[in-house]
């Protein structure tokens, strides 16, 4: 049967404070190119999701994360 | 041109500057030092700095410094660098001086100054609409 379950953010839901400085949560809602996972993919709610790519984009001017993996230079 | 000061309704949230006296705000500031550094000129070069930022001792500086740490890319062709993190409160106006003197730094490989995440902004609370009169 084709019943999705409707994502919940997953920030709403933990109540953790999006830090750029955490590179592991970072990665987890960026895919394997290093780019940031959309919305309908992660259900992150919109709200969180525009802190999240602001969160994104810091750490990587930090160099925490990477803006292209080392795989794909 | 100057801004037409008398245009300027400030906003409800956060601290609002009034003339003459500005507020200190919050900030954090993330600063990946060449990691050729020793650690004595890593905390040298961050006593120096924080000065800038409070003039009347560094207590109000809370340093927390990371360490060597490989950097996702490499910036200047170095491959790691030395990573500190400074919370603090001042006012915007030391901001300039200070992220300049960060700029000519060649040791400093990157800095990011933000309005620090964790002391919350104060969200405005809106006022409770008038109870109707029920007739």
């Amino acid at each position: 049967m084709v019943m999705q379950r409707r994502k919940v953010c997953h920030f709403c839901e933990s109540k953790v404070a999006i830090d750029y400085k955490e590179e592991h949560l970072l990665d987890r809602f960026t895919n394997d190119r290093g780019k940031i996972l959309p919305r309908r993919v992660s259900g992150t709610c919109a709200r969180h999701q525009r802190q999240l790519s602001q969160a994104v984009k810091r750490g990587r001017f930090l160099a925490l994360i990477p803006y292209i993996p080392d795989h794909q230079r | 041109m100057a801004f037409p000061t008398a245009l300027f309704v400030p906003r409800g949230d956060g601290p609002t500057e009034t003339e003459g006296s500005a507020v200190a705000r919050p900030y954090e500031t993330v600063i990946i030092f060449d990691s050729a550094l020793e650690d004595a000129q890593v905390q040298e070069k961050i006593q120096r700095l924080t000065s800038l930022v409070a003039p009347n001792g560094g207590d109000a500086v809370k340093v927390d410094v990371w360490g060597k740490r490989k950097l996702a890319y490499p910036i200047d062709k170095k491959e790691q660098g030395i990573y500190a993190v400074l919370r603090y409160e001042t006012e915007p106006s030391a901001l300039t001086e200070f992220e300049r003197v960060m700029r000519l730094d060649e040791q400093v490989l990157r800095q990011l100054t933000v309005v620090d995440p964790i002391v919350p902004t104060p969200v405005p609370v809106r006022a409770p609409r008038p109870a109707e009169e029920e007739e």
